[in-house]
């Protein structure tokens, strides 16, 4: 059918491959579908859902990027990276305690100086953990066959889910709700609620502290070398397993960091809490392109805005379907992804 | 949970044991009658299952014996992963089934698991009568049961052949707690007649129970009056729950002032009141549901919000309302002393269990003193009639409901869900 509209048209139409094309058309209908919904709920109704969904994209995007960063490096998809995620808000918990945070009491000067130390010593642990998983768990398998570290990983997921299920049991557990409910006022009569925009802002400055991080410094300099060719970087003098940690070492961080700021926006945490965040932020990471860093983070916030869009305005009960719809949608027409780059298999 | 599971058999088999041994001792037991529990025991259910359940192990230690047997209970748990399933319920009637020596069965808890049990021991003709099952089309034959539920009482009972109420004999399922066709207009009238709410939001958890409660409680506000908005199903099948921001922004946006919650605590039931923080004043918003959400889990989920402008219905009456069921309280108490002990349906559960044995005792009588087939069990059981309950008088109709149902409001007054009022529906 492609093959016989490709030759119809001499393979492209309006300068577009007809793939492409096809994509652009149903996104167009999507748009279409979804503007007079838009439009009747009113302008104001429209900031606040795009806020929400910044709000929760920057945490997809938070811990999609661990699963980009290990899969660019070592092609591993490290499924136990959401059940480090629920862990960070796990760690977490009792750490608010420690350093006098309660809910509705901490205020201003004493909530920051409260909640730094509990981000560094969360990620830190998580960190920790995440690298002792990639010793135990995937090093001794690196030359193995792909499936046997595929299933250490799923293995790592049951093992860190299981240990906090029996840590915390299986009930919903509160997470408290420090940061201010103050409404900021953004012109007509809309506001949007300080906590999304801190949360925001705190996934921005981890992001760019990350692509700094990649971009300027040596470390991230070994982990582009050894991303592109091991062997060769192992040559050029680099220590492969020291570089291979420090990926999973940060990807768990941020992952961690996006922990805590699940637990201060929702509220709520469940010991599986990680199958669920974590099979979107894939989704995400892969939606973005696997294995780019930019593109997890756009990925993020895409399916984070797209699940907002679809509740807001579509149905809450189809916002699973559609959001896989269009991942199906976007592999078929971008098998690498929106920002990925077809790469010949290793 | 396997762990959690083996656990209350045990807890159950030392009650058991302890039971025979004051009971049988000097009389001559004409032999062992055995009943089954099939309960959400393990996970986050267990908030519930485990009061219900100690509340039936209490009712059979503390009968003992009927017409001179010896009674007895197994406990069956229907949680996999710590929720509520409906396939583990339909194996765990498979499994009583097999066993010959249990005739009658309490539970289950959840409308769902029920939807899935009724056929399986319905062919068997083994008796069910549940605490807590509220969805109506588990009973009662209704036009939009087959399109919203699925089912319908006449497919979940293949003895009756389409025939209902079931011939005599043929229906094996009873139920005491109020039907959703009451939970849901019962808080529908109390919201804005007393409450005086014009506007509210529902959402439900796409399950049977939730789903049933909001309709409707939708239905009769609006009858009322009212003004539903933002009438939405959340996924709540994950293990993150649902992101409620933009549906409360939504809602508040359209001017509601109450939220109603078709959901249960297991399915994030009062999550959207731990999220409505900055986008609704908990002082002035109220927060209603179903006896789902009227435990203490919903309150610890709610978080800062918790408030007493949260409301919950319950589809039983409330048992320390009763003076008649005092005493047998007061023993309760001091026989079981934990946290689990307590909960929403204990006495209700214990209800059932009582009338199970009533019905079975009546059932050996016409079976001249002799053990009672399952038939017979169930015929009696349908024949109940002003049993003196902990909740009350019940009797059952031939379509296995009460026929005069007890529903109670309650409020969270200062972290626990308190009586407020009740009413009996005339049926």
């Amino acid at each position: 059918m492609l093959e016989r509209i490709r030759s119809a048209t001499g393979g492209r139409i309006l300068g577009l491959a007809p793939l492409d094309l096809i994509g652009l058309l149903v996104l167009a209908a999507a748009i279409i579908f979804v503007i007079p919904r838009v439009a009747d709920r009113g302008a104001g109704y429209l900031a606040q859902v795009i806020v929400f969904g910044i709000a929760l994209g920057a945490i997809y995007a938070l811990v999609a990027l661990g699963y980009t960063m290990v899969y660019g490096i070592v092609e591993l998809i490290n499924f136990a990276h959401g059940d480090v995620f629920t862990l960070g808000a796990f760690i977490s918990l009792p750490l608010l305690g420690a350093f006098g945070l309660v809910e509705d009491k901490s205020h201003g000067i004493g909530l920051l100086l409260g909640l730094i130390p509990v981000f560094l010593i969360t990620m830190a642990l998580c960190a920790l953990v995440n690298v002792a998983i990639e010793r135990v768990a995937y090093r001794p398998l690196r030359n193995a066959p792909r499936l046997a570290p595929l299933i250490t990983a799923i293995g790592m997921s049951s093992i860190l889910e299981g240990a906090m299920f029996l840590w915390r049991g299986p009930f919903n557990i509160h997470y408290p709700d420090l940061l201010p409910a103050n409404q900021i006022p953004i012109g007509g009569g809309v506001t949007i609620s300080a906590k999304s925009v801190i949360i925001v802002g705190v996934a921005i400055i981890l992001v760019l502290a990350l692509s700094l991080f990649i971009n300027r410094s040596t470390l991230g300099k070994a982990m582009r070398a050894t991303a592109q060719d091991r062997d060769a970087a192992q040559l050029m003098g680099i220590n492969i397993n020291a570089t291979i940690a420090t990926t999973f070492f940060i990807g768990a961080a941020l992952a961690g960091a996006g922990g805590i700021i699940y637990g201060l926006y929702f509220g709520t945490l469940t010991a599986f809490l990680g199958f669920t965040v974590g099979l979107y932020a894939f989704t995400a990471a892969v939606f973005g392109g696997i294995g780019n860093i930019p593109g997890a983070a756009l990925g993020g916030l895409l399916i984070g805005m797209f699940s907002q869009f679809s509740d807001a305005y579509v149905d809450t009960a189809w916002t699973q379907v559609l959001i896989f719809a269009l991942l199906i949608l976007v592999l078929v027409f971008r098998p690498s992804g929106l920002l990925g780059m077809r790469v010949p298999e290793k | 949970m396997v762990r959690a599971r083996g656990l209350t058999v045990l807890i159950a088999a030392t009650v058991v044991a302890f039971a025979c041994g004051s009971t049988s001792s000097g009389s001559s037991s004409k032999g062992d009658i055995w009943i089954a529990s099939d309960l959400p025991v393990s996970g986050s259910d267990a908030s519930s299952g485990l009061p219900a359940q100690n509340g039936a192990n209490y009712a059979v230690t503390s009968i003992g014996t009927v017409q001179g047997y010896t009674l007895h209970i197994k406990n069956y748990d229907d949680a996999v992963n710590g929720k509520h399933d409906a396939t583990k319920g339909a194996q765990n009637i498979t499994d009583i089934i097999s066993n010959k020596d249990i005739v009658g069965v309490v539970g289950p808890f959840n409308s769902g698991v029920a939807a899935a049990e009724i056929p399986v021991a319905n062919r068997a003709s083994l008796a069910l009568i549940s605490p807590s099952n509220t969805n109506e089309c588990l009973t009662q034959p209704l036009s939009y049961c087959q399109s919203v539920n699925k089912y319908d009482p006449a497919s979940l009972r293949p003895l009756c052949a389409n025939t209902i109420p079931c011939p005599p004999g043929k229906n094996n399922y009873f139920r005491i707690a109020a039907a959703d066709t009451f939970q849901g207009p019962a808080m529908a009238d109390f919201a804005y007649d007393t409450l005086s709410i014009k506007v509210v939001a529902v959402w439900d958890d796409q399950e049977p129970f939730g789903l049933g409660v909001a309709n409707n409680f939708a239905k009769e506000f609006q009858k009322k009056g009212g003004t539903v908005v933002d009438r939405k199903g959340f996924d709540t099948s994950g293990t993150a729950a649902p992101d409620f921001h933009s549906w409360l922004a939504s809602a508040k946006k359209d001017g509601a002032t109450a939220i109603y919650a078709g959901a249960t605590s297991a399915t994030f039931g009062c999550i959207p009141r731990a999220e409505e923080k900055g986008i609704f004043d908990p002082n002035s918003t109220f927060y209603l549901g179903p006896d789902g959400i009227g435990d203490a889990q919903c309150l610890k989920d709610s978080g800062d919000q918790a408030n007493d402008h949260m409301y919950a219905s319950q589809g039983a009456a409330d048992a320390t309302q009763n003076p008649d069921a005092a005493a047998t309280i007061a023993k309760y108490k001091a026989a079981c002393t934990q946290d689990t002990c307590y909960g929403a349906y204990t006495y209700a559960t214990y209800d059932c269990a009582a009338i199970l044995i009533d019905a079975i005792g009546r059932a050996i009588q016409a079976n001249s003193g002799n053990k009672p087939t399952r038939e017979q069990v169930i015929t009696a059981l349908a024949q109940t009639s002003n049993f003196k309950g902990l909740t009350g008088l019940i009797s059952l109709n031939n379509l296995g409901d009460p026929t005069s149902p007890v529903l109670q409001i309650q409020q969270n007054k200062g972290g626990t869900w308190t009586f407020l009022k009740q009413f009996g529906i005339s049926g």
